[in-house]
């Protein structure tokens, strides 16, 4: 079992190494100017002083600070009115089309509005990752819900169950592993959001952090940045969400 | 325990594709009283599952009126306790906590609720699987908990819905057998739906056949206690009843 999880990872990193290695001869060898595209060594350097100096988790902080609390106030709200339409079809019906429509502009396009309302900088940036998580976890609610067997919500009921308890011992628990799917896919799609949303509308984040560099040519911090995005999603996506997600399916799948 | 009475039921469905209404059942009149074992069998589409699920408040009935211990049914209550066909065991909860969900619900504290659901897991032979979650037992072992769910509610009408037709013959068997026993000890007051004639008589005191939405035949099993298959499997008077019902079942 660990020797194939090792192997797991090593396939998963091995072609990542391989764009890292073509990249340290290729740069060399053809000599590209670092305004273009900076060379490995030039990187790793950016990166030590970014750490060093403390700016790396200065950015890293404010992003992941924006990511946690827009993730959670939009889990908090999209769960119970994800539940409240999967009970009830006159909401179900009546939402539906607000929410088909609203998600459509999730995202980026909530930008000019949001630093109107918030202000540059962390409340509309949290706005944009809310509208980011929202919908998708409302929906995956919502068919979360639709696929628990009725029999268990009979069942609850017969055995003396009352409205709040259906919700909390039978719905909520239910549609989990659907909420946890609606999580990790909306995180994804917020984790872009983030970086363009940070390059418009604050002075701290990775997303600024990118875009600030541009200014002075620093494509070392630009690449470097670049890869910390990318890892960071691959590290919360891989040992946060997909083992939360697995575990919820392989409990509650196999009676399905 | 209370007796369950079905006066004059009926339950008439909207057909959305002939745009009319269609009669499922009509007229159906029932008096289990406190402590006895009814059977209902019938063959598919005859309303002995919509019998069920209105007596348990799933589903509401037209006309007439369902009485547990002289009150009128309304909606699902822990006064009717439910076994159904597809287990209907909360997957995220350990047997223990499927045990104790009907307490639970009234409000028993952790450790009382825990003692009746290890005192209940016992009487059906479940104690080393208390920890376990359903998805890691059988279907027999399955049923078995969903039986003592609904027992330990301590409810006063147990009502059963094909509980073992998704297990395999020989596991079947066993549970008929052991259903038996613990009715004996326990004595609840049972309608039991099933299709299959040989356990509908080898569990009841009566075997009522429903034929069309209504009520055919209601035949009286006299047949003495404790019943073990061992025992019935060659018995002349069991081979004889289930014949004479079995025939009312084929000509329903």
């Amino acid at each position: 079992m660990v020797s194939r999880r090792i192997l797991g990872t090593m396939t998963f990193i091995a072609p990542l190494a391989l764009l890292v290695v073509i990249w340290g001869i290729v740069v060399p060898v053809f000599q590209v100017n670092p305004q273009i595209f900076p060379s490995v060594p030039a990187v790793v350097q950016a990166g030590v002083n970014s750490i060093l100096n403390g700016t790396l988790l200065m950015h890293v902080g404010a992003s992941m600070g924006r990511v946690v609390l827009g993730t959670v106030l939009a889990v908090l709200v999209a769960v119970p009115l994800g539940i409240l339409m999967g009970i009830s079809k006159g909401v179900s019906d009546f939402l539906t089309p607000l929410l088909r429509f609203f998600s459509v502009l999730a995202g980026i396009a909530w930008i000019p509005i949001a630093t109107l309302w918030f202000g540059y900088g962390f409340g509309a940036i949290v706005f944009v990752i809310f509208n980011g998580v929202f919908f998708i976890v409302v929906y995956n609610t919502l068919l979360g819900v639709s696929t628990i067997p009725m029999s268990l919500r009979n069942a609850a009921a017969s055995l003396g169950a009352g409205r709040w308890a259906l919700f909390t011992e039978v719905l909520l628990p239910g549609a989990l592993p659907n909420i946890a799917t609606g999580v990790r896919t909306g995180l994804g799609f917020a984790w872009r959001g983030l970086i363009a949303a940070e390059m418009i509308a604050t002075n701290v984040g990775l997303g600024y952090m990118l875009f600030v560099a541009r200014d002075f040519y620093q494509t070392e911090v630009i690449v470097f940045g670049m890869i910390v995005i990318g890892t960071l999603w691959l590290l919360i996506d891989r040992l946060l969400l997909a083992p939360f997600e697995r575990a919820t399916i392989e409990r509650w799948g196999l009676v399905r | 325990m209370k007796t369950l009475s079905l006066q004059n039921l009926s339950k008439t469905y909207y057909d959305l594709y002939e745009g009319s209404h269609h009669t499922a059942l009509h007229d159906i009149s029932l008096d289990i009283p406190a402590g006895e074992f009814v059977s209902v069998v019938g063959p598919s589409g005859c309303g002995k599952s919509t019998i069920l699920n209105m007596v348990a408040g799933f589903i509401p009935h037209s006309g007439g009126e369902i009485l547990v211990g002289g009150q009128p049914v309304k909606g699902p209550g822990r006064d009717r306790g439910v076994v159904f066909q597809s287990f209907a065991l909360f997957p995220w909860k350990t047997v223990l906590d499927n045990v104790g969900f009907g307490p639970k619900m009234r409000g028993v504290p952790k450790a009382e609720r825990d003692e009746i659901a290890r005192e209940y897991l016992a009487m059906a032979g479940l104690s080393h699987a208390a920890d376990r979650y359903p998805n890691e037992l059988s279907g027999g072992m399955q049923q078995r908990v969903g039986v003592v769910r609904a027992l330990a509610n301590k409810p006063d009408v147990l009502l059963m819905d094909e509980p073992f037709a998704s297990v395999d013959a020989q596991t079947r068997m066993t549970l008929q057998d052991e259903l038996s026993r613990i009715w004996e000890e326990r004595r609840p007051t049972v309608l039991f739906i099933t299709h299959d004639v040989p356990e509908a008589v080898f569990l009841a005191n009566r075997v009522v056949v429903l034929s069309k939405g209504h009520v055919l035949a209601d035949v009286p099993v006299p047949i003495e206690r404790p019943r073990v298959w061992d025992k019935l499997v060659e018995d002349d008077a069991f081979k004889e009843l289930s014949n004479k019902v079995l025939a009312l079942v084929r000509s329903a």
